[in-house]
């Protein structure tokens, strides 16, 4: 494919003002080496990756996309970590993304997730008065100013039917351990992480406005989310002076742990490897407390795939990436499913719904006989916890 | 020559899965519900944007309803809709489709007329599907009914249109001006432009008509002027997913699914 | 009242499903449907002949004529009946029907103004049985139309559909449990006038199209009928047919979650179900046909 730098281009003033002025100067250090493109895992998957070093030149010059290319982003920050320059390029996509918002050039489908958002509070097009439905009447009391934590469920755990099962099995470890919290039941809003990663800034700012008077409302302190998207955005993304306290579940479960309120004692016979979302990894450090929940429990054996914490291979589903296709072939999670498979673990633990979603999936095309668990579901299991309930 | 004026009829719902019926008046409890702009309008109106983002022209909202309808309507001016009328007055209320589509009529006409009015197939609340017909007859024009795609030819003033039937479509075509409705899921509405945001929210005027504001007709108008009646309400038994499972041998299974989907099949 | 181009050879028919007097109207214009000309020639029938009730099939262009003419005869229209009785002690014509995504019944009457029209949802009233022994009256009237009175043209129409999963009425729809045999829920949607759809597995495993896939990154559909067939039912694959008005659920795990978003589940094989299904309609097709 002939790329737009390649041919003679019409540079547009107004577009590289409005870019400039979005992406805060940002872009400019990149002296293009390249090694972005180079750790970018689409260069894993697809014959012809979206060049990602050449995204950044088009964007220093003020070319608008056209080929669709910023979509692509799983926002996984391989790429980052690597960048001798320090270039935010996953922020540079989502403001290459909000700017195509403005200009009404979005793929098709993703209008429709935001409109999900706006109507019901969720992106899955699922009625807010189901929200508390993964308790499956199990009783999961609201929340009070005095509680430890607030149980931040988030939207997939609370809709989607496999990452209820997390859910539940977090809400019954919490239980087990005796923590006191509660959760904002059907009044809980979406976090914004689908906005965020969409790149609909704009959006993004009056969902985070509402929150913010919301969670004051309530009186939440330590928030405690089930997804590290959610724990992102509130740790990253969200005015911190309201002593909102965002702790991922892994987090708080390693705490817990330490304070030995939360022990395992029967032994749980299986060989884990862990799988980092980047979400957690290497958007936020947090790579030890899932590490220390599982070697917590007796007889869980921990491995490591041989591309781990800093250089984790991304599943595929963050940057919005859930809400867009992407060809059978073409699924980093064939290949995260592979490396697991290559270590002889019986449980691929991963502590990110939307890693579930993706690792599971592939773990259909190839037929393994490996289990995808979430970390949470590994300690309920561990305590014996929904062995009849689920 | 100047664009496409077209007007969209949008109305405001609530949400079906939060309405019930109260079990001891026998009425409709929508206390709890949250609204929503009927998605077949969301539809409609899109479908407008997409001729104005190719013919140019302009798009005016309108809309029969309380006064708690006007912030969703300044929605549809964050999506790109120019102006927006909003027909409210208790002389309004209790309308069924005849006094619903005279009134939306009069309003159309109050605006000063238009090239293409744009509705929604039906609404999920009444979801009759009448007031686009109703309209085109009180204003005496075309209407083409059941639309899933559109196309304008502005020089020769045609509009050519698919029409969705039980089994396949049909291409239509008709002269401007016009009433077309649209089917559901036509098109995927486009989200809010916040570059219009804070004008849409807080600038842009919405105009609130009462009856007396357009001398209407008060044989037309609201409960009144209905000639049906609601005699009764009830919740519908087939409201949740049923979740009945059928046993027996495959057989069995078979002839007892045929026996529950008999009027769904359609043997062809 | 029967109108249309050619439609003869129908009043016999409705005399033997039950009716005592056939009016037909006949004229070149009248076929195929467009509302203007029918509206107009049916608005002078029931001028002319008061009926107290006028029904009418709430198909498509059923309720595109029912919506024009009870606004030119200024008298209420009941949409889409699901039951029609009339009140002992007022005589009047309730019709049931349904409104809030199908969550609420509600009667309808139209106390003071003729004819009570109404439409009544097709499939909800059995079909009689005909009885050719039947005798009634058949009116052949005069039918004046000319082409100023039709505004809309109809171009050209067409039964095949493309593929359009989205629009589909009915949906048979295979997931990863069907092990790439597609070949009998096609039978089975050609058998039901239906649209075949898949799982995002089933795509994948290229048995059926990309344009088939429904789901969160597919279509979302809205059918009135969906055969789900050896889905295990994600919910990126549950958000694509929520909308459905009725979901029939075949899967050998009566653990699946499909289960949880049917009206209809059989725990089962699907081919040992499919099979008598497919059977059970060829049969009933033959019989209509002989
Ligand atoms: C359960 C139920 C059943 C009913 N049954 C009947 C009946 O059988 N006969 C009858 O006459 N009335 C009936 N009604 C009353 C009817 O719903 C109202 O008259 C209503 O104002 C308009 O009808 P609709 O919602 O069915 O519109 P539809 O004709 O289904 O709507 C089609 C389109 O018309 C436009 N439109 C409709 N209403 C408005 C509005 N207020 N403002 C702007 N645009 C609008 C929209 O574009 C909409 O998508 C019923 C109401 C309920 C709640
Ligand atoms: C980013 C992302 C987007 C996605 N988008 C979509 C989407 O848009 N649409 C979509 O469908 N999926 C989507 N998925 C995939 C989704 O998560 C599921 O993996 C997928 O829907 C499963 O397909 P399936 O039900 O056919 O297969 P499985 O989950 O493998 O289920 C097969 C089922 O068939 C049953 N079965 C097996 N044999 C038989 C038999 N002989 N008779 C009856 N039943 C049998 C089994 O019990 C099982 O329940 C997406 C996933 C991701 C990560
Ligand atoms: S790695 Fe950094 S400096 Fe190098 S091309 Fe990519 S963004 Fe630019
Ligand atoms: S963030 Fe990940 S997906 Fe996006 S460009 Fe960088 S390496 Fe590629």
């Amino acid at each position: 494919m002939k790329r737009a730098t390649d041919e003679a281009i019409t540079l547009d003033d107004a577009y590289w003002e409005r870019l400039m002025a979005a992406t805060d100067g940002a872009i400019a250090p990149c002296f293009q080496c390249g090694v972005c493109t180079a750790a970018c895992p689409w260069g894993l998957l697809q014959d012809e990756p979206a060049n990602v070093r050449q995204i950044l030149r088009r964007a220093q010059l003020g070319i608008p996309e056209s080929d669709g290319a910023i979509w692509w982003c799983a926002t996984c920050r391989a790429c980052e970590v690597m960048c001798p320059r320090g270039v935010p390029i996953a922020e540079v996509m989502l403001t290459l993304r909000n700017l195509a918002w403005q200009d009404g050039a979005v793929p098709k489908g993703l209008s429709s997730v935001l409109w999900s958002l706006h109507w019901d509070g969720n992106p899955w097009r699922r009625p807010p008065s189901q929200r508390e439905a993964w308790t499956k009447g199990a009783e999961v009391k609201p929340f009070e100013p005095t509680d430890e934590i607030l149980y931040y469920v988030g939207c997939t755990p609370s809709y989607d039917n496999r990452s209820q099962k997390v859910a539940r099995a977090l809400a019954g470890v919490l239980n087990a351990a005796g923590v006191s919290f509660g959760t904002l039941g059907e009044r809980e809003p979406c976090c914004g992480d689908a906005a965020y990663g969409l790149g609909q800034h704009d959006y993004l700012r009056q969902i985070i406005a509402a929150n913010v008077k919301l969670f004051a409302e309530a009186g939440v302190g330590t928030l405690v989310a089930v997804s590290p998207h959610c724990y992102d955005m509130f740790l990253n993304h969200y005015p911190r002076e309201n002593g909102l306290q965002p702790l991922h579940y892994t987090q708080y479960l390693a705490q817990l742990i330490d304070e030995e309120r939360l022990r395992f004692q029967e032994p749980l016979e299986a060989k884990v490897t862990f799988h980092d979302a980047c979400y957690l990894g290497r958007r936020n450090d947090v790579y030890d407390p899932p590490r220390q929940v599982l070697a917590a429990i007796p007889g869980v054996t921990l491995v490591e795939m041989p591309r781990n914490r800093e250089d984790a291979l991304c599943c595929g589903g963050g940057g919005g990436r859930m809400w867009m296709e992407t060809a059978a072939e073409e699924r980093f999670a064939n290949l995260r499913v592979a490396d697991a498979a290559e270590t002889g673990a019986d449980i691929l633990a991963t502590a990110c719904p939307h890693c579930i979603a993706c690792l599971e999936d592939s773990l259909k095309l190839a037929g393994s006989p490996m289990r995808v668990m979430d970390v949470a579901e590994v300690a309920a299991a561990a305590l014996g916890i929904g062995r009849s309930a689920q | 020559m100047p664009g496409l004026h077209t007007i969209v009829c949008l109305k405001v719902v609530p949400k079906s899965e939060e309405v019930s019926v109260d079990p001891e008046t026998r009425t409709l409890d929508r206390g709890n519900a949250r609204s929503e702009i009927n998605g077949q309008d969301m539809n409609a109106l899109e479908a407008a944007l997409d001729l104005k983002d190719t013919y140019g022209g302009r798009i005016t909202i309108l809309s029969m309803g309380p006064p708690f309808f006007e912030p969703f309507l300044r929605l549809g001016l964050a999506m790109g809709a120019d102006a927006a009328y909003l027909m409210s007055d208790r002389a309004f209320g209790g309308a069924d489709t005849l006094a619903t589509s005279y009134t939306l009529a009069a309003g159309i006409k109050a605006i000063g007329g238009c090239d293409l009015v744009l509705c929604g197939e039906e609404s999920s609340d009444g979801a009759t599907a009448q007031v686009p017909p109703g309209i085109a007859e009180w204003l005496d024009l075309p209407q083409i009914t059941y639309v899933s795609r559109v196309q304008v030819m502005k020089k020769a003033r045609l509009l050519r249109a698919r029409r969705q039937l039980q089994s396949g479509y049909e291409m239509v075509e008709t002269l401007l001006p016009c009433v077309l409705s649209v089917k559901l899921g036509i098109n995927e509405p486009r989200f809010l432009d916040f570059q219009r945001w804070e004008w849409a929210m807080e600038e842009a005027p919405v105009t609130v008509w009462t009856a007396a504001d357009l001398g209407l007709d008060e044989g037309y108008l609201g409960l009144p002027g209905s000639p049906t009646a609601v005699s009764s309400v009830g919740a519908a038994p087939s409201a949740q997913r049923r979740g009945e499972f059928l046993s027996g041998t495959p057989q069995e299974e078979a002839q007892q699914l045929l026996e529950r989907i008999r009027p769904l099949v359609r043997l062809s | 009242m029967l109108l249309g181009g050619d439609v003869q050879p129908l009043a016999a028919e409705a005399i033997a499903c039950g009716a005592d007097t056939v009016i037909l109207a006949e004229h070149p214009l009248l076929e195929p449907y467009t509302t203007d000309p029918q509206t107009k020639v049916m608005a002078g029938l029931v001028l002319e002949h008061k009926p107290d009730m006028l029904l009418l099939g709430a198909t498509p262009n059923g309720r595109d004529l029912a919506g024009r003419l009870a606004v030119r005869l200024r008298t209420g229209l009941t949409a889409d009946c699901t039951d029609l009785t009339i009140d002992e002690k007022s005589g009047l014509l309730v019709g049931e029907v349904t409104g809030f995504g199908q969550g609420i019944l509600a009667t309808i009457e139209c106390p003071r103004h003729r004819p009570q029209m109404a439409t009544v949802r097709p499939g909800v009233f059995t079909r009689p049985q005909p009885d050719p022994s039947r005798q009634g009256d058949v009116r052949l009237v005069p039918v004046e139309l000319s082409e100023a009175d039709q505004r809309v043209r109809v171009l050209r129409r067409s039964t095949s559909k493309g593929v359009d999963i989205t629009q589909a009425e009915r949906l048979v729809v295979g997931g990863r449990g069907v092990q790439g045999d597609f070949a009998l829920l096609r039978k089975l949607a050609r058998l039901m006038g239906a649209d075949v759809g898949a799982s995002r597995v089933a795509v994948d495993q290229g048995w059926v199209g990309h344009d088939r896939m429904i789901g969160q990154t597919g279509s979302i559909t809205r059918p009135k009928l969906a055969i789900v067939c050896g889905v295990s039912g994600a919910t990126q694959f549950t958000v694509g047919i929520q909308d459905a008005e009725t979901v029939v659920a075949i899967n050998s795990d009566r653990e699946a979650p499909i289960f949880e978003t049917a009206d209809y589940c059989i725990v089962d094989d699907v081919f040992q179900v499919l099979a008598p299904l497919i059977d059970a309609l060829e049969r009933e097709k033959a019989g209509k046909k002989g």
